[in-house]
């Protein structure tokens, strides 16, 4: 049984009537680790926003679970680009994490001891439980995205969007978000990820959705990232073209030897 | 003793620095300081006009002026950064300057041309007089104080994320937009009604120096509201009373310097993030880490046979330690002296072997771990035997990594 988790259809959005995303119409599976790949100014972190319900779009509907995005009580996770977060905030990782549970607590009232257990609980999930009072910005990277992974999971998010977590990290946390990522397909999460990596989309993702203003092609990881839909996505630039190359010759040398030859 | 004219002053600069200090924390983390500058300015010409249309100095007649240009200001401001391609601090700049501007030359416009000797004071809005402070400006104060302070209690939650992170806020449903007119609001209130007491050009600096102090005392949020308050209560209150009873000098600049003393003195003295505590802990650090080179340079000389070693190849010499280091080992009982040479003690000798296994484990741990933590990293055998013993029994990334 494979249900949908985000259907989007016929997604136009657009900045001061300059069109961002054209005309999107795509599915994306339940419990898949989806990556979103294209060019610098493709629209990815704009679908995001979409998804999340923080841009409305100009045309076009966005359902969670069959529901229409804005009637859903679903909560979707965000996990937001590590450039955008004031990281000398005054606040500490349990404070992060309990924001999660805000939100079904409503207006005025303050979290108590059911949301401070529910919330070190998500966190010990993602394996932080000793750093709950570090101030945020005395985290190393990989620590910070897994405090935010923890807020979602405090979200009982079923959905759960990531913006770019793997730029600028090193190797060794970039192993440690892996696994929190093989964790969440797991416990049966759609995790939507924007990515920059072609070398590594084989390796972490399932499902990729390929994006240049409009939609290139979506569907599982290996009938889709091919080399052209690549070219198609990065069209002529050249420096991209030579990477989505590479990426393309190792996924054919990394499969079965009969296919190497096929153009 | 305090006459009640003076408790008037009293209660009105206290609770105006406990209403500022809270609004003031939430520009501080929306990194919008500049902003309670601007508007303060953009009160001037609505205090005049409201002169010139009431023909009076009525209280209600210049706060309703001060309020509505103030908003207009803040529109503005918010505005103009969307419409056109002004960037914020720009915009943030030149509405103060028009507005400031505009409130002057109306001013000179009134003192000359209004109604006479009426509006003479009307300059006492640049600067303030908190010490002609009047019992109805005190009441409106302090009712402001308490519906912020309830507000700031109510929405602490919607606050606190519409200033962190508004797009997770705006995605889980919850109103930022509301919540951000309503800051608003409450700073254009608050700096209208501290205009009296400090005037155009010094509100902003009650505004921020008083989360800017909290800053330094806590990393929550909730507790630098609570600081910022008591910060801007306290500056409001020695103020007043260093100035009505020791001092001939004007009430809101010496609040003003009463909370840069509160600054000044958090800067030196707060336990972690002030200077003195830093260097203290820097100078520690390094006299533990010295004193641990010491120890296990003089257990391998033991271990060599040589248990007298110069105190020359110490200091200065191939260890090149502090003496104050050496003095501290020998203090603490592990080192003794003999002549010109130095031992281990059997307690030194104990110390030396604990601090070599925990610094051997401390590696093998972090080869084995999958990132470093860098806070972890220079630790102490105190600190890492505490740490390894807890974490051996979750030590989740290693496990991980070596399947």
């Amino acid at each position: 049984m494979n249900q949908t988790a985000i259907e989007i259809h016929d997604l136009t959005m657009a900045y001061r009537e300059k069109p961002v995303l054209w005309d999107i119409d795509v599915e994306i599976p339940k419990g898949s680790l989806c990556a979103v790949v294209g060019p610098n100014g493709a629209g990815k972190s704009t679908l995001l926003s979409c998804i999340l319900g923080t841009h409305k779009p100009a045309n076009g509907w966005i359902k969670v679970f069959d529901v229409p995005s804005e009637q859903s009580d679903e909560l979707i996770g965000f996990v937001p680009q590590r450039e955008s977060v004031d990281w000398d905030f005054p606040i500490q990782v349990l404070d992060v994490v309990m924001m999660g549970t805000y939100r079904r607590l409503g207006w005025f009232r303050w979290p108590g001891k059911a949301q401070r257990d529910w919330a070190l609980e998500c966190l010990a999930a993602v394996g932080m439980a000793d750093y709950r009072s570090r101030q945020i910005g005395e985290l190393s990277g990989g620590q910070q995205q897994r405090v935010f992974i923890a807020r979602a999971l405090a979200q009982d998010a079923k959905i759960i969007l990531m913006d770019e977590p793997f730029a600028g990290v090193d190797a060794a946390t970039e192993d440690t978000i892996r696994s929190v990522l093989a964790d969440l397909k797991n416990d049966e999460r759609t995790v939507v990820i924007v990515h920059h990596d072609l070398q590594t989309i084989e390796d972490y993702f399932d499902h990729v959705l390929l994006l240049n203003l409009r939609l290139v092609a979506a569907g599982p990881t290996e009938s889709t990232f091919t080399r052209e839909n690549l070219l198609r996505t990065y069209g002529g630039q050249l420096t991209l073209l030579d990477e989505a190359a590479e990426a393309v010759r190792r996924i054919r040398s990394g499969r079965s030897m009969g296919k190497a030859g096929g153009k | 003793m305090i006459l009640p004219n003076t408790l008037i002053v009293l209660i009105g600069t206290s609770t105006l620095g406990f209403c500022c200090g809270l609004v003031g924390s939430l520009l501080l983390l929306r990194k919008r300081a500049l902003l309670a500058d601007a508007l303060a300015h953009s009160t001037l010409p609505g205090i005049v006009l409201g002169f010139l249309i009431a023909g009076s100095q009525a209280y209600w007649a210049l706060g309703a002026g001060a309020l509505l240009t103030t908003l207009l200001g803040a529109v503005l401001v918010s505005r103009l950064p969307i419409l056109t391609r002004i960037r914020p601090d720009s915009a943030t700049a030149s509405i103060l300057g028009i507005f400031f501007g505009t409130g002057i030359a109306l001013l000179s416009i009134a003192q000359r041309s209004g109604p006479g000797a009426y509006s003479a004071g009307l300059d006492h809005f640049l600067l303030g007089q908190a010490a002609g402070m009047l019992q109805q400006e005190a009441l409106t104060i302090t009712i402001v104080a308490v519906i912020v302070g309830a507000l700031m209690i109510l929405l602490h939650k919607e606050i606190m994320v519409s200033c962190f992170d508004s797009t997770f806020g705006k995605g889980t449903g919850m109103s930022m937009g509301v919540i951000d007119l309503l800051v608003m609001l409450l700073l254009s209130i608050t700096i209208v009604i501290s205009l009296p007491a400090v005037g155009v050009v010094l509100t902003a600096a009650l505004v921020v120096i008083p989360p800017a102090t909290a800053r330094f005392w806590t990393d929550r949020f909730t507790h630098l509201l609570a600081i910022s308050a008591l910060v801007g209560a306290l500056s409001g209150i020695s103020g007043t009373l260093l100035s009505s009873q020791r001092l001939d000098l004007p009430t809101g600049p010496v609040i003003v310097l009463c909370s840069a003393t509160l600054f000044a003195v958090s800067l030196i003295v707060a336990p972690h993030k002030g200077l003195v505590g830093r260097r203290l802990r820097w100078i520690r650090r390094k006299q533990r880490r010295e004193m641990q080179r010491i120890l296990i340079f003089l257990h391998e000389n033991l271990q060599g046979g040589n248990e007298f070693v110069a105190r020359e190849r110490i200091i200065a010499g191939s260890l090149a330690a502090d003496s104050s280091a050496l003095r501290f080992c020998i203090l603490s009982g592990f080192v003794e002296q003999a002549g010109t040479h130095l031992r281990l003690t059997p307690k030194g000798i104990a110390r030396a072997e604990r601090s070599i296994s925990a610094r051997k484990r401390w590696t093998e741990w972090l080869d084995s771990a999958a990132e470093i933590d860098r806070n972890l990293i220079d630790l102490d055998e105190e600190d890492i035997e505490r740490l390894l013993d807890r974490r051996s029994m979750e030590i989740p990334d290693m496990e991980r990594d070596s399947k």
